[in-house]
């Protein structure tokens, strides 16, 4: 589990998260969502160990600050939103830099086939000989998913279990290819593993998403499960921006349609 | 579980090669070029203004072939006493400057960082000048206590202040930019030759002669002295290099990125500073600025092998060992029985060259 109490972050004196309580459990795919500049990437930068931060996090029970670099590197692998690449390496060769840290969880003899098992996963079986710069900015995205997931390949290792931080998967993405990457996120989830994902598109966040995370204003307006959390009033005041909700027949699945008249 | 997800059929390319994966040309690379190193390194050692003949040297070396009646002293002196520290002495320091490349290049991540563009060899010019101006008098001290070591300890000391001092400038949030990189690095080069400018005012006639020659770029002075000295910091260089190749490939992917596959960044920058930093001062302090060959190599293997470092790194010791002795060879036999400094020979060879590949690869390459 992960779990962190009272965050606060701030850049230089602009406090940007303040006061976050916040928990994701192994084996469910945890959204965050909220409206542009509400504090997500922050949360999650200071969740993944990227931004110092006042407050205790702890994952799996252990304080962050115990943590090496290596031994967070066992425990969870972290998407960004972007990568800036410094030099021409092949698509193999970023995917495999997913190995580096040695805890992927494969036999040595199942190591040298994840690079490419995991660019199928993201269905870019075959891309493994051309150049990341020449991939579009979708591809892109899919091949760094690929690297994500060769870190942690095995949702649980050791009985312990470990966590994929998604800073907007799918914000670049096709539809096919947004459902491709939720499933797989899902899939990591009922495996034992926990998920943090980023998201905008809320209709996605009510088909994959156990537990939500609203934020709004560098806080946290509330958590709880898809049904509860994705009400006409709660958007309409975390977005400003009125949408119609209704209810899938089968499951109770909430589903969003934005409305023409803003308000 | 994961298995699952896995789309049947996506594994018709399995065996075989594995599309994408250059470890094995850059394995093979590597063995060539440490071939080639050798057979340069033995041409080298025949090769120069003396006819001395070489060959019976290394005849009655190798293969015992010839016996000792049959060299004359001067053959003798001339393959033993001055080609061969001087061949391994070029070895040394173009691997050193061609592995300092390679690694100021992955740490700023950014292919144009080369230790003599930025300011990091002005640096440790000053150090070099500095004790060579003052080594009588205000370094007495200091030169008592190092020995023979003063010379490329101050070079290593001025070449790690400017490497520290660039990046410190350079770096923002683990993001460098390269206009700052190349501008700050040409202030502190420009401020570091200021200061170098200023001893040389100081020096006598004695100094002058010295600094000149040597501020040019030259093996012309090596001796077994100086390879134990130089040589020793040069070696210890190199051995570090390997321990970084893991970390700088995850530094590709940025600075956070590389935090992420458990990478300790700070350390890493830290280590890779202080190699950089030795490399080049202990070059510098018995070579003088030779420029271009950290540039030029890490650039064109990067083209044949790809940029991991787990190759990029070795294949450059061995390749920029071979271009400097072939430099070399160049200076010391075109206007013979004088001899070119070699950092001109470098520079007129690399600058353009390095122009062309630059031209070539704009479109691709995201400076």
């Amino acid at each position: 589990m992960i779990k962190a109490e009272n965050l606060s972050v701030a850049i230089g004196k602009k406090p940007i998260i303040e006061n976050v309580d916040f928990t994701a459990r192994p084996g469910e795919l945890t959204a965050i969502v909220g409206p542009n500049g509400s504090g997500k990437t922050t949360l999650l930068r200071a969740l993944s160990g990227e931004l110092p931060s006042a407050g205790r996090i702890s994952i799996n029970g252990k304080q962050f600050e115990a943590l090496k670099p290596w031994q967070m590197a066992a425990l969870r692998a972290v998407l960004p939103q972007s990568t800036s690449l410094a030099f021409p390496y092949t698509v193999r060769e970023i995917v495999r830099l997913g190995l580096t840290s040695g805890y992927s969880g494969a036999g040595s003899g199942e190591i040298e086939s994840l690079p490419d098992r995991a660019l199928s996963m993201v269905d870019l079986a075959g891309f493994g000989g051309r150049f990341y710069q020449e991939l579009s900015g979708g591809e892109q995205q899919r091949v760094q998913l690929a690297r994500v997931l060769c870190q942690v390949w095995h949702p649980v290792l050791d009985g312990e279990p470990r966590y994929l931080f998604l800073d907007e998967p799918v914000s670049s993405l096709d539809i096919k290819h947004q459902l491709i990457i939720m499933r797989i996120a899902r899939s990591f989830a009922e495996s034992g593993g926990g998920v943090i994902a980023i998201l905008h598109d809320l209709n996605l966040t009510a088909m994959f998403a156990d537990n939500v995370v609203m934020m709004h204003r560098g806080r946290v307006d509330a958590a709880g499960n898809p049904r509860d959390m994705l009400s006409d009033d709660r958007i309409l005041r975390v977005y400003e921006c009125a949408l119609k909700v209704g209810v899938l027949p089968h499951g109770g699945t909430p589903f969003i349609l934005p409305q023409s008249a803003a308000v | 579980m994961l298995k699952r997800m896995e789309f049947a059929g996506s594994f018709a390319d399995g065996g075989g090669q594995v599309r994408g994966d250059r470890s094995g040309v850059a394995r093979a690379a590597i063995g060539l070029l440490a071939v080639l190193l050798l057979t340069v390194m033995l041409f080298s050692l025949t090769a120069g203004a003396s006819d001395a003949s070489a060959w019976m040297v290394v005849k009655h070396w190798l293969f015992s072939a010839v016996s000792p009646e049959e060299l004359s002293q001067r053959d003798r002196i001339i393959v033993l006493e001055i080609r061969l520290p001087r061949i391994i002495l070029g070895a040394l320091i173009g691997s050193a400057l061609a592995v300092s490349g390679a690694v100021l290049q992955g740490l700023f991540r950014n292919p144009l960082a080369d230790p003599g563009l930025v300011g990091v060899s002005a640096g440790a010019s000053l150090g070099a000048v500095g004790t060579i101006v003052l080594g009588g008098t205000i370094l007495a001290p200091v030169a008592a206590l190092l020995n023979i070591y003063t010379l490329p300890i101050m070079a290593f000391l001025g070449s790690l202040l400017t490497t520290f001092l660039l990046y410190g400038i350079a770096t923002r949030r683990g993001q460098t930019s390269v206009a700052t990189m190349l501008l700050a690095g040409i202030a502190i080069a420009a401020l570091a030759a200021a200061l170098t400018g200023a001893l040389i005012y100081m020096a006598d006639d004695q100094q002058l002669r010295d600094l000149t020659f040597w501020s040019l770029g030259s093996l012309a002075g090596a001796t077994w002295a100086k390879i134990g000295a130089s040589g020793s910091i040069i070696l210890l260089a190199l051995a570090a290099a390997p321990f970084l190749a893991r970390g700088l490939n995850g530094l590709s992917l940025g600075e956070a990125s590389a935090n992420h596959l458990g990478i300790p960044v700070q350390r890493l920058k830290n280590v890779a500073i202080v190699t950089v930093a030795a490399a080049v001062g202990a070059s510098v302090a018995v070579s003088g600025g030779i420029g271009f060959v950290g540039i030029v190599v890490p650039h064109l293997l990067r083209l044949m092998i790809g940029p991991d470092h787990r190759y990029l790194l070795p294949a450059s010791a061995l390749l920029g060992a071979t271009l400097l002795l072939l430099a070399d060879v160049v200076s010391r036999t075109i206007v013979a029985p004088a001899e070119l400094p070699i950092g001109i020979v470098t520079a007129a060879v690399g600058a353009p060259f390095f122009l062309w590949v630059l031209l070539r690869r704009r479109g691709i390459l995201d400076l």
